[in-house]
């Protein structure tokens, strides 16, 4: 055991980089973090990619598709030197393979979405396939004596009881059943109808080389959400760690479960032998949070131009132990420097570039670069519960919300307060990020008509607004306290702030449970639909509760829109209601995110997705 | 008199028995309070960051990890614990609870069980010496120094260390592990509050049994001071700093969290932390049954060494 712990790691890398909480998951259809993209995107290759510099889709595994005048109907042409680090062919089938399994209940995550919003018939496809893992569910409780949930019931009574024409209802309440067998019987047809059911959904293997596409609305982004993990291909392989219930392709609750280890380099079993990409790079080793080793994959097109043969991935729990890391030439690149001291870091950056002689000095950091990242830190405002912990809402009157944006010196808050070089945020999307659109201006800071909206709304006396809660976060106490005291000062509000750890923190979000809270979003894909969407009525993300049918129509009228100037003035138009006018939530920044290489790295480039292809890299030490 | 023997054996064979059945029982119960604590703190294993799952989704991955009903979880749970296959992880899809410990705690041992020798080697002289010279400049140097050992927080200590050894001198690397030269910093770091409280406990004892009769005794007797002080007090005080150890040992093993994170260190310790912080059920149920596995047993070990050196335990039990 001594041993295993205390081994020596191989030679060192052309690249070493440090990625502060190291790799979530290598399962391309479960990950959600930018640092597990990260390494995925680099292991695979999708339909498209981003080019490093401008963040433009490009073509990668396929030709561009030819697309139908009406834009539903696209076709890909695989590229014929498209292949897997084993050799084999990337098939139009491993596309299918790859989104199917994503789709499938059991795997299926945070990016479900960009199937079932885009892709025709894959909404239908995934509802049908989890009422049935629920009712297969409720049955297999039964089959062991517990109680189903009611949503199972129903479902158990629809899918296995219904057809027999049975009194449904009394027979599932009587006892003595073989629920077993019952379950048994059901998985049986299930299994056998998902083919055709999935047979309607818009993708397709049409030969090996092509695949077609049908998407629900044209889609001007679909070459960004076709470079992303979730939509790309998986080795044939993978098929032999399928978990089977007898020879059925499901688990006994009717779900689709690899054997997790399939993302393991050199895992064995059944046949399958280690994980197979068709990425610049394979994965060559893998050590639990500790490293994790990239090398050329020999019989990718590119693999004769890439520079940087091998790439290590480093994972410190402590980013200023990896600063003194790279400051020893121990790594070559930092992705994350997100440390307490990062307005000196920024300060540092910008010294070594800035052509405004206050800012420049000679200690300046050239290899230091800041990264304005897609995302946006924002306040959720309740605008649903008339009281929240026993106190009166006052937010669901948007008045008062507006009030308090007019009441929030945002750019105080970034340039003074917390000087990490992020970017005042007016909107919520970014501006200058997406080609084509212009996000509002947002609200100004302005004390009068702040206090004279609060009259308004029958604020006179400020303090009759009751005690304001705020919920944070530990990683955000220090801006959170600068916006109470602002709202203190500026408003004469009683305000509190209540910090709290994530996951109670999301909870609370999601049960509506706070008058303020804390939110960031990070986009999905280069729309402005991946910020204006969650703020639709009934949207999965919608923490605030805001439902405004002129803002739904704005959004869904965009969705059909395929003149793009004018889908830009309808999003353009959503949003000034939602900052400017509604203010469900109170944008205050766009992050910034510090990242250093050493001089002798090129061709990474500081971009907004973080997305640096290691494959376009060289190393002139 | 050989029935006599044959009968200590046989009550003391029932005695361990006895402290075996009790250390299970201790490990079932801290099992059902953590799953009811990991019931009830608000919280899903399934959410990553800010994003909602959809309910529908959530059910598929709660029925995937068998969770989508508490007692069958509590009892499968249990079941592959006993065959030490503690199920998946819920926050890193790609590995099993089983092949985190594997990874992360023979580093945890390896390191903690240096630090708890450097604890005894260094702590105990010390606090031998500030007793026999009590009241002298030694001692109260050391009774300071030991006050901060106690004091000054190991992120702190741990800090320091890197800094001098590994960004100054660059003696040793900056964090990481995998070779020999990755221990010692981070080992001396966990160790400094250790070396504190060992030697405080034994200069406590020291003083204690200095002043005993049997120790005159011995004096009287025209014993060297050498042989006084570490023949026939020294055992005797050694005693309390011993009960000690057990959970020093356990501690040391599991609860290197600060160290691990400064050094970077891929031991249990962080897992503790993240596995509540991410509500991984699986994981956070395998690293509280495995620290209070060790706890329980470094308390037994103990207790038998206690019986070996003072015989009247063993009688008293």
């Amino acid at each position: 055991m001594a041993g295993a712990a205390l081994t020596g790691g191989p030679p060192r890398a052309d690249l070493t980089y440090v990625n502060p909480s190291g790799v979530h998951t290598l399962d391309p259809a479960r990950m959600s973090w930018t640092q597990d993209f990260r390494v995925a995107l680099n292991l695979w290759e999708g339909l498209s990619t981003w080019d490093p510099r401008t963040l433009e889709p490009i073509p990668a595994a396929a030709h561009a598709p030819e697309i139908s005048d009406d834009g539903l109907v696209l076709t890909f042409s695989i590229r014929d030197d498209a292949r897997w680090s084993n050799g084999d062919r990337v098939t139009a089938q491993d596309f299918v393979r790859g989104w199917r399994r994503a789709m499938e209940p059991g795997t299926a995550a945070d990016y479900l979405f960009f199937f079932t919003e885009h892709i025709a018939g894959a909404g239908q496809y995934v509802d049908w396939r989890n009422k049935h893992v629920a009712a297969l569910t409720g049955l297999r409780k039964l089959a062991r004596g517990t109680k189903p949930s009611d949503n199972e019931r129903r479902l158990i009574e629809e899918f296995a009881l219904a057809r027999d024409g049975r009194n449904s209802v009394a027979w599932l309440d009587a006892p003595q059943h073989d629920w077993g067998k019952l379950a048994d019987e059901l998985l049986i047809r299930h299994a056998a109808e998902a083919e055709t059911r999935f047979a309607e959904v818009g993708v397709a293997a049409l030969d090996d080389r092509t695949l077609g596409l049908r998407l629900t609305h044209p889609c001007t982004y679909l070459a960004d959400l076709t470079a992303s993990p979730v939509m790309l291909p998986i080795h044939e392989s993978i098929e032999r760690l399928r978990m089977r219930e007898g020879d059925l392709p499901f688990t006994a609750e009717g779900l689709v479960v690899f054997d997790p280890q399939w993302t393991k380099p050199s895992y064995s079993r059944h046949g399958y032998d280690g994980l197979i990409t068709n990425g610049p790079y394979r994965l060559s080793d893998w050590v639990f949070r500790q490293r994790l080793r990239m090398e050329v994959n020999p019989h990718n097109r590119a693999a004769g131009s890439i520079q940087c043969r091998s790439v290590e991935m480093l994972k410190f729990a402590n980013v200023s132990a990896s600063l003194m890391a790279y400051e020893a030439g121990v790594v070559d690149f930092l992705t994350d420097l997100s440390v307490p001291y990062g307005h000196e870091l920024a300060r540092l950056a910008r010294a070594a570039t800035s052509t405004d002689p206050d800012r420049h000095s000679s200690d300046g950091r050239a290899d230091f670069r800041i990264c304005t990242v897609l995302a946006t830190y924002f306040l959720n405002f309740n605008c649903v519960r008339a009281e929240v912990n026993g106190r009166p809402n006052p937010f669901t009157d948007a008045r008062v919300r507006r009030a308090f944006t007019l009441a929030t010196d945002r750019a105080a808050l970034v340039e003074r307060v917390l000087a990490r070089g992020d970017r005042i945020a007016g909107s919520m999307v970014p501006p200058d990020s997406i080609p084509g659109y212009t996000p509002p201006m947002g609200l100004p800071f302005d004390v009068d008509k702040a206090r004279a909206l609060l009259a308004e709304a029958g604020y006179d006396d400020p303090a009759a607004l009751g005690p304001i809660e705020i919920l944070g976060t530990f990683n955000d106490e220090r801006l959170v306290q600068a916006v109470a005291r602002m709202w203190r000062e500026v408003l004469g509000v009683r305000v509190e702030i209540r910090t709290q750890e994530t996951k109670t923190l999301a909870k609370d979000k999601i049960d509506a449970n706070f008058l303020v809270a804390r939110g960031n979003w990070y986009a999905d894909y280069n729309d402005p639909t991946t910020f204006l969407n969650c703020q639709t009525t009934g949207d999965g993300n919608n923490d605030t509760g805001y439902s405004n049918r002129e803002y739904d129509a704005l959004l869904s009228a965009a969705k059909s829109e395929t003149d793009p100037a004018r889908r830009a003035r309808l999003l353009r138009e959503a949003e000034s209601i939602l900052v400017e006018r509604d203010c469900p939530v109170l944008p205050i920044l766009h992050y910034a995110q510090i990242i250093a290489a050493k001089p002798y790295v090129r061709g990474l480039h500081a971009n907004a997705r973080l997305w640096f292809p290691f494959q376009y890299v060289s190393i002139d030490r | 008199m050989i029935r006599r023997i044959a009968m200590q054996r046989r009550s003391r064979f029932k005695a361990g028995c006895a402290r075996l059945a009790g250390g299970a029982a201790t490990l079932l119960s801290v099992y059902a309070l953590t799953f009811v604590m990991v019931v009830l703190i608000p919280g899903n294993p399934f959410q990553s960051g800010e994003r909602n799952l959809a309910p529908e989704t959530e059910a598929a991955l709660r029925a995937r990890y068998h969770m989508e009903d508490n007692w069958r979880f509590f009892f499968e749970y249990l079941a592959g614990a006993a065959r030490l296959d503690f199920g998946p992880s819920f926050s890193y899809a790609d590995w099993t609870c089983g092949q985190i410990l594997a990874a992360s705690l023979p580093v945890s041992m390896i390191l903690g069980g240096l630090a708890i020798l450097i604890a005894v080697g260094v702590g105990t002289p010390i606090g031998v010496i500030a007793a026999v010279r009590r009241g002298g400049a030694f001692d109260a140097t050391a009774r300071a120094a030991l006050l901060a050992g106690i004091s000054v927080p190991t992120f702190v200590t741990g800090s320091l260390l890197l800094i001098v050894f590994s960004v100054q001198l660059q003696w040793f690397p900056i964090g990481g592990w995998g070779t020999l030269w990755h221990l010692p910093l981070p080992a001396i770091a966990l160790s400094i509050p250790f070396i504190a409280y060992i030697a405080r406990l034994t200069r406590v004892g020291m003083l204690d049994v200095l002043g005993s009769d049997f120790l005159r005794t011995a004096v009287a007797k025209g014993a060297p001071p050498g042989v006084v002080i570490w023949r026939h007090a020294f055992p005797v005080a050694f005693l309390p700093v011993l009960s000690y150890l057990g959970p020093a040992t356990a501690q040391a093993m599991t609860g290197s969290f600060v160290v691990e994170k400064v050094f970077g260190v891929p031991g249990l310790g962080q897992h503790f932390v993240n596995a509540a912080l991410n509500r991984d059920v699986g994981l956070i149920l395998a690293t509280v049954l495995v620290f209070s596995a060790i706890l329980i047993a470094a308390n037994l070990i103990v207790d038998a060494l206690y019986a070996w050196l003072d015989p009247r335990i063993s009688a008293a039990a």
